[in-house]
């Protein structure tokens, strides 16, 4: 298989046009995943024998809240290319992550508040899961001051670099506070060695909008990567050229 | 410049600069009394919240120190001297760090004796609290220093470092809450103290290199 595409991503140029296919298909495959996953969960798969109807809200819970930490873990390993490799396209790719990556967990946290509700009968505990991921929040939240307060450009790029990295810390933290410490929180939902314990009907609908959600945010951060790419690059030839002739 | 050098300069700065040092002792003990007057000064509740207190206060009072760390040695230059010194830059910071250690803690343990009488800490969560400080504080200084060398080139950093650095001490004030309750309830509490310990030096591992390289990146910027 030849790898030469892959390598060429690394150029702002190359990354655009490849990311103008893509962004568009990718995105409508996960809005469809998205909706399929979402109108079944909601609508038509069985309720739960003890949590009854309340329950469905884990079809946006589980989805957002996975994708908040692997957005900020695709962010953290964005930060060790950089640092490392010094390549162009990671900080870009963590600037246009980090904005999504917090509604992510913002949604995590209040869909986690409602259905905390009616499940434990409060909106919050300072349990371990929940307040980790509170902490991811302001971590993301950060990450955004730091890129904004920062004028230089190439100092942002470091800055955001390095607190991508040190926060990953707290991703393990997260992922295992329901494993290893005492909380309110449920287990896990979906593990890799396990059958799921539901019924198929169950967490097929669950499958579809966690790819879904995943697609959906792919796409989004293309498409933002590719205004930041303009945007950095304005003063090349290829970007003059290429707003002229389509446009913005 | 050697490194004993560099130690000694470090030392003789902060002896210059005492009333910064003075201000965050200040800054530690005001924020300590605002709790009494501000939420309650009954014995029943400070008692068990005063370890929750103190740590609180210290945090603030380090982020404070550490926001300046670096500011006066960039603005007079003699930041991008260490960076083209051909020392070791991470362990020039580690010996930044342990200066900055000693000069800040040291005053803020002489007052823990007294804070602790006003804040009704019985005796037996008083050592345990000193343990905490002496093993945990070091993780406080080198987690924030990667802050404080974030910020350099910024001119009101202070609040940026707070919103960055703060969450990652919550882990650390967790573990020293918990290891006074042990100890006020009676119960061992020599495992949080390891856990504590192992954050610092978890920190010390990683924190002088990545500190490094946001002191080159400010210093090229």
């Amino acid at each position: 298989m030849n790898w030469a595409w892959f390598h060429k991503l690394g150029s702002p140029k190359w990354f655009y046009s490849w990311s103008k296919a893509w962004a568009l298909p990718v995105f409508c495959f996960g809005c469809l995943c998205l909706v399929i996953g979402l109108v079944w969960g909601l609508a038509f798969a069985p309720a739960d024998y003890q949590q009854g109807n309340s329950f469905r809200i884990i079809y946006i819970h589980v989805p957002v809240a996975m994708l908040a930490q692997s957005c900020y873990l695709a962010m953290g390993i964005a930060g060790v290319v950089f640092l490392v490799w010094q390549m162009k396209m990671s900080p870009i790719f963590i600037k246009a992550m980090a904005p999504v990556g917090a509604i992510m967990a913002l949604i995590a946290l209040v869909s986690g508040a409602i259905w905390g509700k009616p499940t434990w009968g409060t909106w919050w505990v300072w349990d371990a899961r929940l307040t980790s991921v509170l902490v991811l929040f302001l971590l993301y939240m950060g990450i955004i001051a730091l890129q904004n307060t920062i004028d230089d450009v190439l100092l942002a790029n470091k800055a955001a670099a390095v607190l991508s990295v040190v926060g990953l810390i707290n991703l393990p933290i997260i992922k295992y506070s329901v494993v290893l410490l005492e909380t309110l929180h449920q287990g896990p939902t979906f593990t890799l060695t396990k059958k799921p314990e539901m019924p198929a009907e169950m967490w097929l609908p669950l499958l579809f909008s966690v790819i879904g959600l995943y697609c959906f945010v792919a796409g989004l951060v293309l498409w933002r990567m590719q205004s930041e790419i303009l945007l950095r690059e304005h003063r090349s030839s290829w970007v003059k050229q290429e707003v002229t002739e389509n446009g913005l | 410049m050697t490194y004993s050098s560099f130690l000694k300069a470090e030392f003789l700065v902060l002896w210059r600069r005492k009333q910064d040092v003075f201000n965050a002792l200040l800054f530690f003990i005001i924020v300590v009394v605002l709790f009494p007057i501000g939420v309650n000064s009954s014995p029943e509740f400070l008692a068990p919240a005063a370890a929750g207190i103190i740590w609180c206060a210290t945090v603030l009072a380090v982020l404070m120190a550490l926001e300046s760390t670096f500011k006066e040695d960039h603005r007079d230059g003699s930041l991008e001297q260490l960076v083209v010194s051909g020392l070791s830059l991470p362990l020039l910071i580690v010996l930044k760090i342990i200066a900055q250690w000693l000069v800040v803690m040291l005053p803020l343990l002489i007052t823990m004796p007294l804070l602790a009488e006003m804040l009704y800490l019985p005796s037996s969560g008083f050592w345990a609290l000193i343990g905490t400080l002496l093993v945990g504080s070091p993780s406080l200084f080198f987690i924030g220093v990667i802050g404080g060398a974030l910020t350099v080139s910024i001119k009101q950093g202070a609040m940026l470092v707070m919103l960055l650095i703060l969450p990652f001490y919550l882990p650390v004030i967790i573990f020293s809450t918990l290891a006074v309750k042990a100890a006020q309830a009676g119960l061992p509490y020599s495992g949080f103290l390891a856990m504590l310990l192992a954050m610092s030096l978890l920190s010390l591992v990683i924190s002088p290199f990545m500190t490094a390289i946001a002191v080159k990146a400010s210093v090229n910027a």
